[in-house]
């Protein structure tokens, strides 16, 4: 196997990078029309999770990420607008719900597509200031494994960690204390570093599983619950070393880093934890 | 980025696969176990002169020096082949991935003849005199002086932590050969002969026995050594080194990964059904993404201390989890032991409490977890020093 971004996956990240910054502080709809306008909802799988990662990395409110990992792949099609799913068959805590143009309900009889405002789907108040999540009233629903939607969660997982590592990186090299840069001790240093390798495991299996859904790879089940249980794994630790390394500053308001934080906690707790799928994976 | 295989890579592992199935040793043969990580035992020379003579030993190599100029993914199939098949080219790793290896890249064509071919060949095994006393991670500590005298030099010092060196023939030594420049410069490697007047070996029992001997201490005092056993310029050892160490740490993940897959499936009893099963699967599988991703173009050779602190922790945490999870059980420590179940496994068996205490090895050898989380902070994530 080949495990290199090519030329072309590399410009792409590029890309999305420059032009995420770029829009940083719009207008979320204008955010959106340049996503849908780029063609980025109809990326292939490893493609996607290069755009999801970019887009994680910068807390982004749009629909972008139901729209095209739980939406797209249970309907085999795009939304006229946004689009949702539910797969948890409660209903519970459905990303978007509350604005999908088009929400798909995976029943005993199929996949459903209810346009969203014929739908009961109240906003839930999430901590995640910019995430919309909503309770759906539908009846007959069942539950599912949605590798793209875990895949989805575990790439928006990754670069909201990758995210805080470099605000805590930024912030250790430039605050002192007793004379030195913060990041000159070695027990920030030893963190920071645990955080890395915990980013690079969760990306190279978040990859790992885009592959395997772009091939239509047998592993693709297995692997999409390891990306997941690795990205939440990641975040925790991510988490607990981000917060305490920025200090009081990070327990502030004031502070992007919140933003960050809530996001990647989030992405775990959204489809299982990273103990639900681990436990999907014992043989 | 895919998940196909790669058709010449694939080609490479098909021959010498068949090459395996053709002339791997009889059973019988290997029950003779090795005595430390330096000594080769009978039946192990002749299967790794068999490997020498027909290009397999080290594949990256020349041919005339028991290889056929393979590329990385070839020489990683290459383990892959001999790991599968829980075989090792050598019982004398060291002698072979590192000091042979140094000899064929700053050796001279005498000392390649001398030294480098008769350890591929088996014929004399080498061990590597890197640590002291006061120079383990701080390498560039080392203060074992060798002092140019007429026609070589004369060693004094010791040795610490120098695996198999009392089954060695020739110690790889990196000495001070020059007492007044910055610590990285004035250091030279030499070829020490072990039989050499003043040398003094004293080996010690690890953690898993009190005959489980492959640490050695070696005395120097005034070893005479000739001129002709300079490795590389003088003074420049710290660039011996580091090429000596570059190639093998490419493909150490590997190593890591094969012991987690051993442990994966003997693990897989008392493994069923409990989640650090499902994290030992998942830490192998990025194990082997990251080590294939380290094969490409252009990869940070810092990137190599994620592979090691992720694969050596991994082992460590699936062996205690293992021995946890046999309880009781785990206390029993069967008579016929060893780290060298390479060759027909079945034979030398570890217990769990043994495979825990020795993954330490992975986590302090080769630079200690602490040093790899400052190289990774340091020279990855741009951290001050």
């Amino acid at each position: 196997m080949e495990f290199e971004l090519d030329e072309e996956q590399r410009l792409l990240r590029r890309t999305v990078r420059e032009t995420v910054a770029k829009m940083r502080g719009r207008p979320e709809d204008q955010q959106w029309d340049t996503y849908l306008r780029l063609g980025w909802l109809e990326a292939p799988p490893l493609e996607l999770a290069l755009i999801l990662e970019e887009l994680g990395y910068a807390a982004d409110p749009t629909p972008f990420l139901a729209t095209a990992t739980w939406f797209a792949p249970l309907t085999g099609r795009l939304p006229e607008g946004s689009g949702t799913a539910v797969f948890d068959g409660a209903g519970r805590y459905v990303l978007d719900a509350d604005r999908a143009d088009e929400v798909a309900l995976l029943t005993g009889r199929g996949v459903i597509v209810v346009p969203g405002a014929e739908l009961a789907a109240p906003r839930v108040p999430v901590l995640d200031p910019h995430l919309h999540a909503a309770h759906v009233d539908a009846d007959g629903l069942v539950a599912a494994v949605p590798e793209p939607a875990l895949l989805g969660l575990a790439a928006t997982c990754v670069g909201a960690c990758r995210r805080v590592l470099d605000l805590v990186l930024d912030h250790v090299r430039q605050r002192a204390q007793f004379g030195r840069p913060l990041g000159s001790f070695q027990a920030v240093k030893h963190k920071a570093a645990d955080m890395h390798v915990a980013i690079e495991r969760a990306r190279a299996l978040t990859h790992f599983g885009a592959l395997t859904l772009a091939e239509n790879d047998p592993r693709r089940t297995d692997a999409a619950h390891m990306a997941k249980a690795a990205a939440g794994e990641c975040q925790r630790l991510v988490f607990r070393h981000g917060l305490q390394l920025f200090g009081a500053m990070g327990f502030t308001w004031e502070n992007e880093l919140q933003y960050h934080l809530k996001r990647a906690q989030a992405c775990d707790l959204l489809l299982g934890v990273a103990s639900v799928h681990r436990k999907a994976l014992l043989a | 980025m895919k998940l196909a295989d790669d058709p010449e890579v694939e080609a490479f592992r098909a021959e010498f696969a068949a090459f395996l199935d053709a002339h791997l040793p009889d059973e019988a043969g290997a029950r003779e176990r090795a005595g430390s990580s330096a000594h080769v035992p009978r039946w192990a020379r002749r299967w790794q002169r068999t490997l020498f003579d027909a290009g397999w030993l080290l594949p990256g190599q020349p041919p005339e020096y028991g290889g056929r100029d393979a590329t990385l993914p070839q020489q990683l199939a290459h383990l892959e082949e001999l790991a599968r098949r829980r075989v090792y080219h050598s019982f004398n790793p060291q002698g072979l991935g590192i000091i042979a290896a140094s000899l064929l890249t700053f050796g001279t064509e005498e000392q390649k003849r001398r030294w480098a071919v008769p350890i591929l060949r088996a014929e004399i095994t080498a061990a590597l005199g890197m640590s002291e006393p006061e120079a383990g991670s701080d390498l560039a500590s080392l203060r074992t002086r060798a002092v140019p005298d007429r026609d070589g030099f004369v060693v004094n010092g010791q040795k610490v932590w120098t695996s198999g060196a009392h089954d060695a023939d020739v110690l790889l030594a990196f000495v001070r050969t020059d007492p007044d420049a910055p610590k990285h410069q004035g250091i030279s490697a030499l070829l020490v002969p072990t039989g050499a007047e003043g040398v003094v070996r004293r080996p010690f029992g690890s953690i898993a026995a009190e005959d489980d001997l492959d640490f050695n201490e070696v005395f120097l005092t005034d070893v005479r050594v000739p001129r002709e056993n300079l490795l590389g310029p003088l003074n420049e050892g710290w660039r011996v080194a580091n090429g000596s160490l570059g190639h093998e740490r490419t493909l150490l993940w590997l190593s890591y990964a094969e012991r987690l897959e051993d442990l994966l499936r003997d693990a897989a009893d008392a493994g069923a059904g409990q989640e650090w099963y499902a994290t030992l699967r998942m830490d192998l599988t990025a194990l082997r993404l990251l080590g294939h991703r380290q094969l490409g173009q252009d990869r940070d050779p810092a990137e190599i201390s994620v592979l090691k602190l992720l694969g050596s922790e991994a082992v460590q945490s699936a062996s205690l989890y293992a021995l946890e999870a046999h309880g009781v059980e785990g206390l029993e420590h069967p008579a016929r032991t060893g780290p060298y179940h390479h060759m027909h496994h079945e034979h030398f068996i570890s217990s769990w409490f043994e495979r825990y205490a020795r993954s330490f090895a992975g986590t302090i050898a080769g630079g200690t977890s602490e040093i790899q989380r400052n190289i990774i902070a340091e020279r990855i994530l741009g951290l001050p020093r």
